[in-house]
């Protein structure tokens, strides 16, 4: 008793002081009349239209629940929602922006165990793993980027250089990244042939996801060599910009490829989105671009590129009225579901949903490139979470961001840097 | 022999004690409530957590010492430890030698004085996001100002500053130093300025020379001054946070990881809010045992 009496004092103490920084949620009227009025929680509603595009589309097709979405601050989601929810003033439905939260806020009490709907959801939802522990899935996932290979097709042609044609390896990759800057350079340009932004997720996140048998939470992290000795190389050669530069200039991936600075670059489907309207708006060049799938380990996954990314998905506050659960289970379902899919491609949003319908939609909106291998790219591959389920992943994640740094720094040999990680790992993760 | 007091002077002497406490509490009331408030409750709270396994949520369990134990178990900790007094036994002195020479620089009849007083404070009221961003440009490797000089000037493999785990902490000791150096120089020009006139002209009719001024007059005069500045410049120094989280992130690897940024990472990164006020109280004390220490130290040299 007295122990939660302390807690709580903790909890008033810490959410009165965020409460001063301007943070709070509301909930949401009690249903009366036959009519229900669910809250979801989202962010920066400007600039991110779909949380409305989908409480739209499902009054729409449900006149009696009206969806209202509870604004938050972007770069603090994480730690207002957590206050709301501690202080049981979050709204209805509660938006994972971060997949890999979920198993604090489930084991903490705060999200209801939705298995029901995330088991009748079909089959061509993909993501819902990232929320389910042990079994029970907390999260339906209704929006699923993956990273793919963004090229420049005007860089290629100056070169003289043929297009990826889906059947790449990361070596072939690395060989297109050498040839393009010699022949780029030599036609004058500045142009180097690959960028690949500091992200620790640019290089783990793959070799994460490609390589067979390579787990976060074993502990073994030999699965990286490779990848970062390739990489190390091409930095050293001059075919992509050196970490050092990339972060002491703060260099944005958005400027190196809008602006013709690189040919190639790996990156996640949102950033198809913002190179349109950034083409668009003139803050990119004008050039013909493609859209690749991801270089592979081997070319036994070409058929089935293998790709990574972590979805955004949905989940119910463990208080919600329960005269509003039936509404919210049926909201969470059609979020996943084609119908919300389809809506959401049309505003350039990759959605967790594949199909025919959901790609045509997509390629619908101007600005985008025609090509098959662009749509394949798009819809064809399989999608690793990047943060996989597990009360340990964020620790884990900061000594491998370490690693990442001192490699890519040139600090350490790659041998000892993974040495190090795993030494970490054994000492900080397994007490 | 007892003294018989008068049962009505003494009610009269109880009163004006009363009304004296009263008086006082209020006085100090409204400073009292606020720091109750946002100060002694969140860190009563703080230490309260740091004994159990709080993650952000109802469900806290009470966890003994555990919590502390793993702290010395955890190699993590001792890097941020060892980082942390790597810059604190660094950027100290060098701050308090920059701004006590630079205050003394200023402290006499120039041209411009106030240009060059408001320059040298013009770091401390820049915003530390700017500075970062534009101190990690200048120490860009291959293409920053500062290497480029020093390759001019003949250095052949200059250092890669901050994406070198070697010399990354140095730059940020360098970077710190430059941006605190005009707030301290303000405080030591205060010290200064109080210095008595007559005692540097009784040193000089007894035939001092200008270093025998400033070791004997200047810096025992100055002492009450040093000795605040070096109390502010420790804690701030154990405090580090904002410039190397904006500058380096803790990296190269953990080469600039210190205890705030350990603190922030379990707290906010891994929701660890027990383990991470563990680490808190750990930083707490370290600070209150060198704040002590240095009371102790002056508090001999005054006798």
């Amino acid at each position: 008793m007295k122990k939660r009496m302390w807690t709580m004092a903790g909890a008033v103490a810490i959410s009165g002081a965020l409460a001063l920084s301007g943070c709070g949620g509301d909930n949401g009227d009690t249903p009366s009349g036959g009519s229900i009025n669910l809250t979801v929680s989202g962010w920066s509603l400007e600039t991110t239209p779909e949380f409305q595009v989908l409480a739209d589309a499902f009054h729409a097709a449900n006149p009696d629940v009206t969806v209202e979405i509870v604004e938050y601050d972007a770069a603090d989601y994480q730690t207002l929602i957590q206050v709301d929810m501690s202080a049981g003033k979050a709204p209805d439905i509660i938006t994972i922006k971060e997949a890999k939260v979920t198993h604090s806020w489930a084991t903490g009490g705060q999200l209801l165990d939705i298995s029901d709907v995330v088991q009748a959801l079909p089959s061509n939802v993909s993501g819902a793993g990232s929320y389910a522990i042990d079994g029970v899935n907390y999260g339906a996932p209704y929006r699923q980027d993956s990273w793919v290979l963004f090229y420049n097709q005007d860089l290629f042609d100056a070169a003289g250089i043929a297009y990826p044609d889906g059947k790449w390896t990361w070596d072939d990759y690395a060989k297109a990244a050498r040839d393009l800057t010699a022949a780029l350079g030599a036609a004058g340009s500045q142009a180097l042939g690959a960028y690949e932004h500091s992200w620790q997720s640019t290089l783990q996140g793959f070799a994460q996801a490609q390589t067979p048998g390579a787990d976060l939470f074993s502990g073994k992290y030999d699965y990286l060599k490779p990848y970062y000795e390739r990489v190390l190389a091409l930095q050293d050669d001059g075919a992509q910009a050196t970490f050092g530069t990339i972060s002491t200039n703060k260099l944005t991936y958005q400027a190196q490829f809008g602006k013709q600075q690189a040919a190639m670059m790996a990156m996640g489907s949102w950033y198809v989105a913002t190179l349109v309207t950034q083409q668009k708006g003139g803050e990119a060049d004008n050039f013909k671009w493609g859209i690749a799938p991801v270089p592979q380990y081997s070319s036994s996954t070409f058929a089935k590129p293998v790709t990574f990314g972590d979805p955004t998905g949905m989940g119910i506050n463990a208080k919600i009225d329960s005269a509003k659960l039936e509404a919210a289970k049926q909201f969470l379902a059609f979020v996943a579901s084609e119908t919300a899919a389809v809506e959401l491609a049309k505003i350039g949003i990759v959605s967790s949903v594949t199909g025919d319908a959901v790609t045509a939609a997509y390629f619908a909106q101007a600005g985008l490139p025609t090509d098959d291998l662009s749509k394949e790219a798009m819809s064809n591959h399989v999608t690793k979470p990047e943060n996989p389920q597990g009360e340990t992943i964020g620790a884990i994640q900061t000594i491998l961001g370490a690693t990442h740094t001192a490699v890519m720094s040139e600090s350490q040999s790659v041998d000892d840097a993974i040495a190090e990680a795993q030494d970490r790992f054994e000492n900080e993760i397994e007490i | 022999m007892t003294t018989v007091v008068e049962p009505g002077l003494r009610r009269r002497r109880n009163r004006l004690r009363w009304r004296n406490t009263v008086s006082g509490w209020t006085f100090i009331l409204p400073n009292f409530v606020g720091f109750a408030l946002l100060t002694l409750v969140p860190i009563v709270a703080l230490i309260y957590i740091s004994f159990t396994n709080w993650n952000a949520f109802g469900a806290a369990d009470w966890m003994g010492l555990k919590n502390y134990t793993r702290l010395f178990k955890d190699r993590s900790y001792r890097v941020a430890l060892w980082n942390t007094v790597y810059y604190t036994v660094f950027h100290l002195p060098l701050t308090l030698a920059v701004s006590l020479g630079l205050a003394l620089l200023l402290n006499r009849k120039i041209k411009a004085v106030a240009f060059f007083r408001t320059a040298a404070f013009f770091p401390y009221i820049t915003s530390v996001v700017a500075i970062a961003i534009v101190w990690n440009l200048l120490f860009s490797p291959e293409y920053g100002p500062i290497n480029q000089v020093l390759s001019f000037i003949g250095v052949d493999n200059p250092p890669r500053w901050t994406v070198s785990s070697d010399w990354s902490m140095p730059a940020i000791i360098i970077v710190a130093t430059w941006r605190e150096m005009g707030y301290y120089m303000i405080l030591f020009l205060a010290g200064l300025q109080a210095i008595p006139r007559e005692l540097y002209e009784a040193a000089r009719v007894d035939g001092a020379s200008s270093w025998g001024r400033f070791r004997n007059v200047t810096v025992p005069c100055l002492r009450p001054t040093t000795f605040f500045v070096t109390v502010m410049l420790s804690i701030e120094s154990f405090k580090v946070f904002d410039l190397i989280l904006v500058m380096t992130d803790g990296g190269p690897g953990q080469s600039t990881f210190v205890l705030s940024q350990m603190i922030f990472n379990k707290a906010f990164v891994e929701n660890q809010y027990g383990y991470a006020s563990a680490v808190s109280v750990s930083l707490f004390v370290i600070c209150l045992a060198i704040t002590v220490f240095q009371f102790l130290v002056n508090r001999r040299i005054e006798r």
